[in-house]
């Protein structure tokens, strides 16, 4: 026995066994290892026994003796788990149809405003994204150094296009894309398109999903692709392919054959154009041009990599084509030529110059992802505020999973599928929603051509899914958590006290009056700016006058004689520009200080014309040689800004010659109420040819000789566009793009008290439900309707109060900034807006609770006392 | 009846827990097949095989018999089972069954010449 405690088995080995073996077969073979140990150790001496231990573990370590996990020895029953959760959670479901409503009418609707905020966005972020060679395509760009530094541009010279095939084996694709705005004439019609001039290889590089014909249409130079909506615009439903029209740029009109017509784009494309043209066919019509000229010619170009290509691989050769770029064009070096990712352009915007993306519209989109956050927040606090009511209703439910053994966690998870429940209906509705009612709605109003694409799109489905989780998270989380953090001694013993007082349902209801207040004082606010603009004085007379367009210089002078000899027409004079339309900026210099000012020429009796209001002096007589050459007429706001005073003696330098202040009109708006009113300075100038022509009509004649003028306009410009309008309807397309934005904004308030209302009817009647017996037990002892009403109120009228104070000044900062941003003129949020938005809040709360008061008056307290 | 499948070295354990009544574990299974066939067997086989056998209903075993060359560790100590008695004497009325039936040894040299 001695030399038995002398020695053991090898340490190693036995930790080995200790560490594989089954716990439950462990004893076992431990124990019959060192038995044959000691057995060994007697018979055949230490070093044998020891080596046959460790025979023996390895020989031990077999599959069914070795350590698994505790599924293999446990059957998993997670999937009917679940199966319950999802039962129990849609009968409760529809155990409380109103509630139910109220959550998945409110997600549903966030969703779709979510929806179309996302697609609005997206749709300017990822525009042109869904290019299946997307990271293949490159754009050439080069950087020069300017007065102001070091700038950027989007284009480069024509020749190096020609280069790149020559320089690099590498490229798949490569074309140059001009963009254009000829006059397209179809038969008799005529109108002005976007044109892209591209090589053949920009169909290769790009795809697009053709409606006829193929994309190979544009090897020929003869053949044009149109997009859908212009082929359906100009054919209808006649086949369009072989169709024939004419472009006309610079007064040259040039034949081509429909070749091709796209399916719908739907606005996802980066370029924006009508139909697409071989650039070849523009350059054959070209004379032979230098060499010098030809490198000054610039446009965009793309090319495409091989798959798998380097972009930083062509630096060598780009390098090559800059030095002979720079032989030729030596005044203006190009400091590198690059190679800018097709899909990096969207965050170049404003880095580089003539870029393919120049406008990224940040304003709306804010306010369209502001108004889609709102709703999301309202819609989850009602979901929220009602799931931990609903949850009192199931404290016993709770309390009996906790004693039987549910762990936290489960219960957790148990809340969260229910929840999961929900929100997929409340996505699937959602979706419903926005394809049907808001999409066409939004795409009215802000005329786009927004789809749902579930087909095509991939990001839409991240977008919906993670949308489905974060509203499955944020909404359920809290009321799970909460829920299920009860003792279960206390919930079945009856103790439980639960939602309607708790203090965050207050908080987060105070915050949903809050959202609310802000989206009616933006609504009311934005809409009485609209209403105010609608009728403010232009600074003229903006009635009984029509503008024109004269595109050909040559037949000015007979269209002015044809148009002056219309009997209803008063006066005819012409301009470079018109009122409405934007101005031409200018320096000019009053006593060695410079100051930028807007700048018009127009013919002498242009004001008058117009009539503009003259406050001193007198405006310019065309008769007086002398006003053509050093007269100017300025508006007040240029006297106020110089600090002048009619009549001014100095003269002001304009393109450095002096003129001399002749008259002073009232400020008129130049442009839209989104600009204020700024300096302003009329001359008539020696040139007698002007692009626009504006005519006084006879009053009340105006509308009805529309017709007239453009007969008369026709016959003059037989080839042209007649662009005519009545001057008070310059600001047509900006008070459009008003009433939309002002359409989404009350949309958006309606939507915001509606759901605020459904959420509060929500929790007034859940709480109304469970307490309907004191209230009734009140009543049996004798009070009155004022008491019962004071009493449920007070606390609602205290969440109000508070929203009132925050929305109110909250309200006030937003909005303010808010319509700063989209005018220069507007009403600013005044009492009216803060005041009725409190009040319309008020009027809701009040009526929601009524409602629910006045079931307790109704009901006989004989009977629900009884139930029980 | 189905029958019991039983393979060679199940039934010789199976045999030899028999014999060993109440003293049947790892290492005398090992010993006594030693001891009465001289047959060399793993202990880490006479584990699976135990193992398997206990699975099929054959054997029973319990917990017991510490010593001290097994550092205190228990035994599993294994008992045949009723429907394990049963199946050794199946096996064995069939295996007598079929040897019966050999013909006796007829030296007629049918086979050679």
């Amino acid at each position: 026995m001695d030399t038995k405690l002398k020695h053991f088995p090898p340490k190693w080995a036995d930790r080995f066994l200790e560490f594989y073996c089954a716990e439950s077969k462990l004893e076992q073979i431990q124990g019959d290892a060192y038995e044959i140990f000691y057995l060994n150790l007697e018979e055949r001496g230490l070093a044998y026994a020891r080596f046959r231990f460790w025979i023996h573990v390895f020989s031990f370590f077999r599959w069914s003796n070795i350590k698994r996990t505790k599924t293999k020895y446990y059957h998993s029953n997670s999937t009917a788990m679940f199966k319950n959760y999802l039962k129990i959670g849609w009968r409760n479901l529809l155990k409380q149809k109103a509630t139910t409503f109220i959550s998945v009418f409110g997600l549903a609707s966030a969703v779709g405003c979510c929806l179309v905020a996302y697609l609005f966005i997206a749709n300017i972020w990822f525009k042109g994204m869904l290019q299946p060679n997307k990271n293949e395509i490159y754009q050439l760009t080069y950087t020069i150094d300017e007065e102001e530094g070091k700038v950027t541009y989007g284009t480069v010279a024509e020749p190096i296009a020609e280069l790149l095939s020559n320089e690099f084996t590498q490229i798949k694709s490569q074309s140059r894309v001009k963009q254009g705005l000829p006059i397209l004439i179809y038969q008799t019609e005529s109108f002005y398109q976007r044109v892209n001039y591209v090589d053949p290889g920009f169909m290769d590089m790009f795809v697009y999903r053709m409606e006829y014909g193929y994309p190979q249409a544009l090897t020929e130079p003869d053949q044009v692709i149109l997009t859908f909506e212009l082929s359906e615009k100009l054919f209808g439903d006649t086949h369009p392919v072989g169709q024939e029209i004419s472009l006309v740029t610079d007064g040259e009109e040039k034949r081509y054959k429909v070749g091709g017509v796209m399916k719908k784009l739907n606005d996802m494309e980066i370029f924006n154009f009508d139909l697409l043209v071989n650039l070849e066919s523009i350059e054959l019509e070209k004379p032979q041009v230098s060499l010098k000229q030809s490198w000054d010619a610039e446009q965009w170009t793309f090319v495409q990599l091989e798959k798998g290509v380097n972009p930083a691989e062509l630096q060598a050769g780009l390098a090559s084509i800059k030095k002979r770029q720079n032989e030729i064009n030596s005044e203006n070096p190009y400091l590198s030529l690059d190679l800018i990712a097709y899909t990096d352009l969207v965050y170049q915007i404003g880095k580089i110059e003539n870029g393919v993306r120049n406008f990224l519209g940040l304003g709306p989109q804010i306010l369209l992802g502001a108004i889609g956050l709102f709703i999301l927040i309202l819609a989850v606090f009602n979901y929220i505020n009602i799931s931990i009511l609903m949850a009192s209703k199931r404290l016993k439910e709770i309390g009996v999973r906790k004693v039987i053994g549910s762990r936290r966690g489960q219960l957790i998870a148990q809340f969260l599928s229910e929840n999961l429940i929900v929100c997929f209906f409340a996505l699937f509705i959602g979706c419903l929603l926005a394809v049907f009612i808001l999409l066409p709605g939004f795409n009215q109003v802000a005329s786009k051509s927004l789809k749902l694409d579930l087909l095509h799109d991939p990001y839409i489905w991240m977008f919906l899914i993670g949308l489905m989780g974060f509203i499955t998270l944020v909404s359920g989380l809290y009321p799970a958590v909460f829920v299920s953090g009860f003792k279960p001694v206390t919930i079945l013993n009856g103790n439980q006290k639960l939602g309607s007082k708790s203090f965050m349902t207050s908080v987060l209801l105070t915050f949903q009056f809050t959202l609310a207040i802000i989206s009616i004082v933006a609504g009311i606010a934005f809409l009485q700016t609209n209403y105010l603009n609608e009728n403010r004085d232009w600074g003229y007379d903006n009635s009984d006058k029509i503008i024109v367009n004269v595109p050909d210089t040559k037949a000015y002078f007979t269209l002015k004689d044809q148009i002056s000899a219309i009997a209803s027409v008063k006066e005819v004079s012409g301009s470079e520009n018109f009122i409405g339309n934007g101005a031409e900026e200018k320096e000019v210099t009053y006593q060695d200080q410079k100051y930028e000012v807007d700048y018009l020429e127009a013919e002498a009796n242009y004001a008058e014309v117009l009539e503009l209001r003259l406050i001193s002096g007198r405006f310019l007589d065309s008769n007086l040689i002398s006003d053509q050459t050093q007269s100017i007429l300025v508006n007040e706001r240029f006297m106020t800004d110089l600090g002048l005073s009619f009549p001014v003696e100095e003269s002001i330098v304009l393109d450095s010659v002096n003129y001399q202040i002749v008259g002073v009109v009232k400020d008129f708006h130049m442009t839209f109420f989104q600009r204020p009113i700024v300096p302003m300075v009329i001359r008539s100038g020696s040139d007698s040819i002007y692009n626009y022509l504006t005519l006084q009509m006879s009053p009340g004649t105006a509308l009805s000789a529309m017709d007239l003028v453009k007969k008369t306009w026709r016959e003059a410009i037989p080839a042209g566009l007649f662009e005519g309008k009545l001057q008070a309807d310059v600001f047509e397309r900006e008070y459009s793009d008003v009433r939309g934005i002002q359409h989404i904004i009350i949309f958006a308030a309606v939507l915001a008290v509606i759901l605020a209302a459904m959420g509060l009817f929500g929790l007034v009647s859940l709480n109304m439900n469970s307490r309907i017996k004191d209230f009734c037990v009140r009543k049996v002892f004798g009070a009155g309707t004022s008491d019962l009403t004071k009493k449920l109120f007070k606390r609602y009228l205290i969440s109000w109060g508070i929203a009132s104070i925050l929305g109110g000044g909250l309200a006030f900062v937003i909005v303010t900034q808010f319509l700063d941003s989209f005018f220069a003129f507007h009403a600013g949020v005044g009492f009216i807006p803060i005041a009725t938005g409190l009040m319309v809040l008020l009027l809701v709360i009040g009526l929601t609770v009524s409602s629910q008061i006045w079931k307790v008056v109704k009901a006989n307290p004989a009977n629900i006392l009884k139930a029980e | 009846m189905k029958g019991y499948h039983l393979g060679e070295l199940e039934e010789l354990v199976l045999l030899t827990v028999g014999i060993l009544d109440q003293e049947a574990y790892g290492v005398s299974v090992l010993e006594e097949i030693k001891n009465q066939t001289g047959r060399k067997v793993n202990i880490s086989a006479i584990h699976t095989v135990l193992n398997r056998l206990e699975e099929k209903g054959f054997l029973d075993s319990q917990m017991g018999g510490a010593t001290e060359e097994r550092g205190g560790r228990r035994k599993r100590l294994f008992r045949i089972s009723a429907s394990g008695r049963s199946a050794i004497t199946e096996i064995r009325t069939l295996r007598n069954k079929l040897y019966d039936q050999i013909p006796p040894l007829a030296l007629d040299f049918s086979h050679g010449y």
